[in-house]
């Protein structure tokens, strides 16, 4: 049995309880229980009845062994709560109230104000009357953050705050917060908060609030004890084509049909609602679904694009592509923990520490930026040695470079493992990227928009460096015809090592992006390599508009059936299928490479 | 040298096959060998029988097919499906039921796994699925001239997506635990150490029987148009030889003799799920090939059981590094040994024929070459 | 052709004589026991703490004087994530090696790979990682966590919370699936309505659901059309998620539901495959917040847990065995399991008299209690244990806190039926 701790005004409870404890039988433990209750009823009622919000938060604060209780004091701050109990609430959410032992073992809730010192020692504050903590010769406290102990919350909790922040949010100026606040007291559907929110309607001037009002009044209203506002509620619902209150209106509408006598108008001003509702969510799941699949598509697109250089180009099946891939997402993981806390690596047993910049905020979220052409160049140079070391004596045998380039995964994947270890690794994405646009409740992640943003402008810039630049000539040319390029004094073997480097560094781009979506870990590349050269053969081998039609419809067929059949192995299994059967109805997939050349 | 088997060679097949017949069931059942040994050496001589699958395949008719795996996971599935009704009531809640449908909620046997009680039509169908699978996979991709890098892509989507399927519990396949725990196989019990002793030597003889029925049918006429299209398949077509009949004959073939393969794989090593099909696999055989030696019969026998004695001390003895050591090795005999181990005495020799000349070896620059005929592997 | 053929004839003979040594006899005062974890391959990611945490506790037990007087001698080997070559592990330990107790396994592939082979050759292994259950073989101890020892108590826990919905999602193997059954059966149970459990049900011809909730494959990394399909189901708020995806597909899936704007406080995780171990290669700061549910967390305060936890760290320093991380180590339940099967293991020896497996298992069955690291745990007569279950929400440093606790929960392998007989019953 855990002690209380309650402050100072309770004293005298953990003495009692230590001596009960001492007893220690069933039968005790039991009374001992009962009236732990009872005292702690009393002092919260007191609490509640005598604090100033500023003590009831220092009081919840130190309450640590009783959650429940923790969030019922909070909770009470709805009624009295002003802009600085917002304040501390969240400054404890985030963390920034501390537990302080005080010499004469009773613990007091602070916070830390003001500019570190050179020992990193702010000035403290009480929680329970805002003033500066003194010691016993009345001079302010200077304390570390890193050495006290942190207020811990747990989600019930939060979730008290929430509710208290949210009511308190409601004039808050900030138009995200208020929206969300007005969202979820609709959501709680409390008839007492109904006043609260239309009070907030009169005075409210911005439209995205405005409208998030209405159906949280509505939402409220589905409550009420009058039948026709309810039903007028619901019609109101139907008409915003609300999805969120969907549930509300089901259980609405079972209340109804079970009620003496059945609630026949509340019922079909429901199901009319519904309707509406129904036929909403239909045409978001479209364009969601198109939206997907379009973003599917541009991460199968970045993935396949390098392939289609060196596979549809070239012509060397690189077995080793999913690795490459996996070189660009490792790099990215270094400039991450560079622009972080630094990277410690073990590669074969030694120990690596690379201090890191420790960076924060605007510049941690530009590591991004900084990596993409650090994954570039590291794939880029990991293939030009491949290109080198192997491929280079076998482009005359496909199948063995195949054999071959496989080994070279093998070992680049056990590589991985020496040097990062077999665990995945964390890469965090930056602020813009996280997070979503929502039109018209279908929602465009922010990640998924810049995929495809990504997807336009590496298709761009391939293009442009294949057709407009001196170097792509000489690609093309070499491509077209080695020989012949050879004999007008192209240099073919640095055309060909140029040409692979490029690939791979584009697997390199598609591995930066792929650690913002999903794991950085050894086998990363494994999983998209089948589905990458899949693309490049559906596209048609050396046509870069087919590589980017058949990644959209790819994506886009994938999603679709993933919407239909509501199975997301389904759906890719039969994709599979129907690529096969396609491949066998055109061979070399949509766009073919005309040629007289027999063995092509 | 290739049109017959010499009689050297045929006393040598005899012997091998007595020595793993008879010999080592002999001292097994004396005690002197272990079971775990007879166990293990079961299970190298079904991977025989897979690399020969492969090697029929790429050796000598050119075509990579990455979707081997599949063929020998589907033969081990089909006998799996017998041995799994043959556990009958002995299973873990004592039900009529696999133990997998009983714990899914199944409560009838669906209708696909009915005829599955009958050994010989199990039998027929580890012949009869994978037959057809290639078959008609054969016929559509022969048909429209996929060939090359083309086909093995393909023949790997059709394993990934095997695969994917496999996995799928709603497939009533036993999802990603697959088929375990048999007990009962034609009345005789799978874990007593003499019926383990049979599979064995039935393992054995079957190795030897299509090893002979490979090495007869590469060395008939059908066995010289099988080599003609690997080396130049247009000039084939174009003596008028039906190259997509021969292709899918040794496809399918190919695939039967993988699937029997599994089938005495699974009794076995006791599992069959569906990891044994993914196209890592079937790359893995490839490599046996590769490394043994292609264009042979009894390269793919070295390299099955070399490589699979190496990886079974490697891996133990160095799990960290082995997989490295092993890419190495794999990347050093594409570029340097294209014929394998068995190569290795020719390629000896032609170098010390030709001591003076430039090395034979040496990087075969990227010139263009207008047609690629592969280029042919037996000299 | 004939130096072709002695060379194959050399080589087949050299591995036969490979595959063959005899495992060496073991010495008088030692016992050997086996440790069959996945050194290499994809589960080598989890498996290998557990042979870590193995080894320690075998170091520990010897230096307080073994098991009646003989000092346990471990034999690892490495099941390289390839379920065939469990069995055939498992056999040479048991065959060659002679060991006495087999620890290991972590896949229930690996365990159903393994149970043929230990049934046959009357072997002892412990089993440490939370399973589907629906099983009880006799010989396998099942210290691991069975379905109500860890997903009734978190949903339990979510009910109390004031959680109307749920949400099944996991990867498409026998834990989820079968877990997600029992689920289904416990829900309709607690009077939570069909309609509000989400992810899908499945139904054969006769009308008996097979399969409830969403699966994905192991490696899917698309989860944009399931989080949709989430978020309009939590759009009316008192959802929850119950996640059984296995671990590497949790970092997609947890990307994508940050994207879409899900929070835990609106719509949390409750996750059944996440533990400490797991959250090293996971971007925890992500999950802070969401839910996990053990029988064990490394934040527990008893004076145990901090002595296990200290000495454990000591050993990874102090230790000569190779090819063990030293940095950032963590412990989480399922190394917790280990280290208490050995220890049971020991006391029903001591207890037996005997390293004999049938008087071993006979001793358990009776019932044998350690206070380990967790607290009591108890072994129980159907060879799963008695142990505390705990509820924690996930920190920033990849910690828990603990939320709340049930103390002695028994292990039920056999759940499926229970809860729809018991409303029949009413």
């Amino acid at each position: 049995m855990p002690l209380l701790s309650f402050n100072e005004g309770a004293g005298f409870i953990p003495c009692l309880f230590s001596l009960l404890e001492k007893r220690g039988t069933i039968c005790m433990k039991l009374s001992h229980s009962i009236i732990r209750l009872l005292i702690a009823g009393c002092l919260s009622v007191a609490a509640i009845a005598d604090d100033t919000p500023r003590a009831t938060i220092a009081k919840a604060v130190l309450m640590t062994e009783d959650a429940e209780e923790q969030a019922r004091l909070v909770s009470s701050l709805a009624a009295t709560g002003s802009e600085e109990t917002g304040k501390l609430l969240s400054l404890w959410r985030q963390g920034g109230i501390f537990i302080h032992d005080l010499p004469d073992e009773t613990q007091v809730a602070i916070t830390l104000e003001g500019n570190a010192d050179e020992e990193g020692r702010q000035r403290a504050l009480r929680v329970d009357d805002g003033k500066p903590l003194l010691d016993a010769s009345g001079q302010p406290v200077l304390l570390v953050a890193a050495d006290l102990v942190t207020a811990d919350t747990d989600s019930n909790l939060r979730r008290a705050m929430n509710s208290v922040l949210d009511l308190l949010a409601l004039s808050t100026p900030d138009v995200a917060a208020r929206k969300n606040a007005v969202t979820k007291l609709g959501m709680s559907q409390k008839l007492e908060r109904l006043e609260d929110l239309k009070t907030r309607q009169a005075k409210e001037t911005n439209a995205d609030v405005k409208l998030a009002l209405e159906e949280a009044i509505a939402l409220v209203q589905l409550k009420s004890k009058d039948a026709l506002v309810q039903a007028a509620a619901a019609r109101k619902l139907g008409d915003m084509k609300s999805m969120m209150s969907k549930d509300f209106l089901l259980a609405l509408d079972k209340e109804a049909r079970a009620a003496q006598p059945a609630n026949t108008e509340i019922s079909a001003a429901v199901t009319e609602a519904l309707a509406k509702i129904e036929t909403h969510t239909k045409w978001v799941n479209f364009y969601g679904t198109l939206f997907r699949g379009v973003s599917l598509g541009s991460v199968l697109l970045v993935v396949a694009i390098g392939l289609a250089i060196t596979f549809g180009l070239m012509g060397v099946i690189n077995m080793a592509h999913g690795e490459l891939i996996a070189v660009g997402a490792y790099a990215t993981y270094m400039v991450h923990n560079l622009f972080g806390a630094g990277l410690s690596l073990s590669p074969f047993g030694w120990s690596v520490w690379i201090p890191g910049l420790n960076a924060g905020g605007a510049l941690y979220d530009a590591y991004f930026i900084v990596a993409l052409p650090v994954a570039f160049l590291s794939a880029a140079l990991v293939g030009i040695a491949l290109e080198r070391g192997i491929i280079q004596f076998l482009y005359r045998r496909p199948l063995e470079s195949l054999l071959a380039t496989w080994g070279v995964s093998l070992v680049l994947q056990q590589l991985f493992k020496l040097i990062f270890g077999s665990n995945n690794v964390q890469v965090y994405s930056p602020q813009w990227l996280s997070g979503s646009w929502t039109v018209m409740d279908v929602s465009f992640g922010w990640n998924r928009l810049f995929v495809i943003g990504f997807a336009v402008a590496i298709i761009i810039a391939t293009w442009l460096l294949l057709t407009k630049t001196s170097l792509g000539l000489l690609i093309r040319a070499v491509m077209q015809n080695r020989q012949m390029a050879a004999c007008m004094g192209v240099r073919t073997e640095r055309v060909n090592m140029l040409t692979f480097g490029f690939g791979s560094g584009l697997a390199g781009l598609a591995g930066a992006f792929l650690s913002q979506i999903g794991n950085v870990g050894p086998s990363l590349g494994q999983n998209y390599i089948v589905e990458a050269f899949m693309t490049v053969v559906v596209g048609g081998v050396g046509s870069l508009a087919g590589t980017v039609i058949s990644a959209m419809g790819i994506g886009v067929i994938d999603q679709a059936l993933q919407q239909i059949l509501l199975n997301p192995v389904l759906g890719k299994i039969l994709v599979l299928g129907a690529i096969i059967l396609f491949l066998q109805w055109r061979p070399a997939g949509m766009f073919v490479t005309q040629s007289r050349s027999l063995d092509n | 040298m290739r049109r017959s088997i010499s009689k050297v060679e045929l006393g040598l097949v005899a012997g091998m096959c007595l020595l793993m017949a008879v010999v080592l069931p002999l001292l097994n059942s004396a005690g002197i060998v272990t079971d775990f040994t007879i166990s293990v050496w079961g299970k190298y001589m079904c991977y025989a029988l897979l690399a020969i699958s492969v090697d029929l395949l790429w050796g000598y008719t050119g075509l990579l097919s990455l979707g081997q795996a599949l063929f020998f996971s589907l033969g081990g599935y089909m006998l799996g499906m017998h041995l799994m009704l043959m556990i009958g009531n002995l299973g873990q809640y004592k039900s009529d039921l696999p133990d997998f449908m009983v714990f899914l909620g199944h409560t009838f046997l669906p209708w696909f796994w009915k005829p599955f009680a009958s050994f010989s039509f199990s039998a027929l169908m580890v012949l009869l699925v994978p037959g057809l699978l290639a078959l008609v996979f054969g016929y559509l991709a022969f048909r429209s001239r996929i060939k090359g890098v083309y086909f093995s892509i393909l023949t790997q989507a059709l394993t990934y997506a095997a695969a994917l399927l496999f996995f799928r519990n709603d497939l009533i396949m036993g999802g990603n635990n697959g088929f375990t725990d048999f007990k009962m196989l034609l009345g005789f019990d799978i874990r007593d150490a003499d019926t383990k002793r049979g599979l064995f030597v039935a393992t054995a003889l079957l190795l030897t029987a299509v090893y002979l029925g490979c090495r007869w049918l590469t060395c008939s006429k059908f066995g010289l148009v099988q080599q003609a299209i690997r080396d130049g398949e247009n000039r084939v077509l174009f003596s008028g030889y039906p190259v997509a009949r021969y292709k899918l004959f040794v496809f399918v073939l190919s695939s039967i003799i993988a699937s029997v393969g599994g089938a005495l794989y699974v009794p076995q090593v006791g599992i069959i799920n569906p990891s044994e099909m993914s196209t890592t696999k079937s790359l893995e055989a490839v490599v046996w090939v590769a490394i043994g030696g292609r264009g042979t019969l009894v390269g793919p026998i070295i390299g099955a059981v070399g490589v699979n004695a190496l990886k079974s001390w490697a891996s133990r003895a160095y799990p960290d590094g082995w997989l490295i050591g092993m890419g190495v090795v794999f990347i050093l005999v594409v570029l340097f040994l294209p014929k394998g181990i068995v190569g290795i005495p020719a390629q000896l020799a032609a170098l010390q024929k030709r001591n003076d000349d430039p090395p034979p070896l040496a990087p075969i620059s990227p010139t263009p070459v207008i047609e690629t005929p592969e280029p042919a592997i037996h000299a | 052709m004939k130096l072709l053929k002695s060379v194959g004839l050399a080589l087949l003979a050299a591995s036969i004589a490979l595959g063959s040594v005899p495992g060496a006899r073991a010495a008088e005062d030692t016992v050997k026991v086996g440790v069959l974890h996945s050194l290499s391959g994809t589960m080598a990611i989890s498996e290998t703490s557990l042979r870590d945490v193995l080894l320690f506790t075998f170091d520990e037990i010897n230096k307080s004087g073994g098991v009646m007087g003989k000092k346990i001698e471990p034999v690892v080997v490495d099941g390289a994530s390839d379920w065939p070559l469990f069995a055939e592990k498992a056999k040479q330990l048991l065959e060659q090696d002679k060991v006495a107790a087999i620890f290991g396994c972590w896949t229930s592939v690996s365990r159903k790979s393994v149970l043929p082979v230990v049934e046959q050759a009357n072997g002892l292994l412990f089993y440490p990682v939370q399973y589907e259950g629906e099983e009880m073989s006799k010989n396998i101890i099942y210290t691991a966590e069975a379905v109500n020892q860890q997903a009734t108590p978190a949903v339990d826990y979510c009910l109390a919370q004031g959680k109307k919905k749920f949400y099944l999602l996991g990867s498409d193997y026998v834990y989820p699936q079968t877990t997600n059954l029992v689920l289904l059966e416990y829900l309709l149970s607690k009077g939570v309505p069909i309609e509000n459990i989400g992810g899908g049900l499945k139904k054969d011809e006769a009308g008996n659901v097979i399969s409830a909730g969403k699966y994905t494959p192991f490696g899917h990394t698309d989860y944009q059309q399931i989080v949709s399909e989430i978020k309009q189901f939590a759009a009316g708020g008192n959802a929850v998620i119950i996640n059984t995806l296995n671990g590497d597909t949790n970092v997609p899936f947890f990307k994508e539901y940050a994207a879409a704007g899900l929070n835990a406080e609106d719509c949390p995780v409750v996750s059944f495959s996440i533990s400490e171990d797991e959250f090293r290669g996971l971007p925890a700061k992500d999950l802070v917040g969401q839910l996990g549910c053990w029988t064990y967390f490394q934040s527990i305060a008893s004076p145990a847990n901090k002595k296990f936890v200290t000495n454990f760290k000591k050993w990874l320093q102090t230790t000569k065995e190779t090819g063990i991380v030293k940095e950032n180590r963590v412990t989480c339940s399922p190394m917790v399991l280990s280290y208490n099967g050995v220890y049971l293991w020991k006391k029903a020896v001591e207890q037996a008299k005997s390293f004999e497996v049938e008087k071993v298992v006979a001793a358990l069955e009776k019932g044998i209690s350690f206070d380990g690291p967790g607290g009591t745990v108890t072994s129980q007569k159907n060879h799963h244990v008695t142990k505390n279950v705990y509820i924690g929400e996930t920190k920033a440093d990849g910690q828990f806190k603990i939320l709340k606790s049930y103390k002695g929960v028994a292990g039920e392998p056999f759940l499926k039926g229970t809860f729809k007989a018991k409303v029949a019953a009413k």
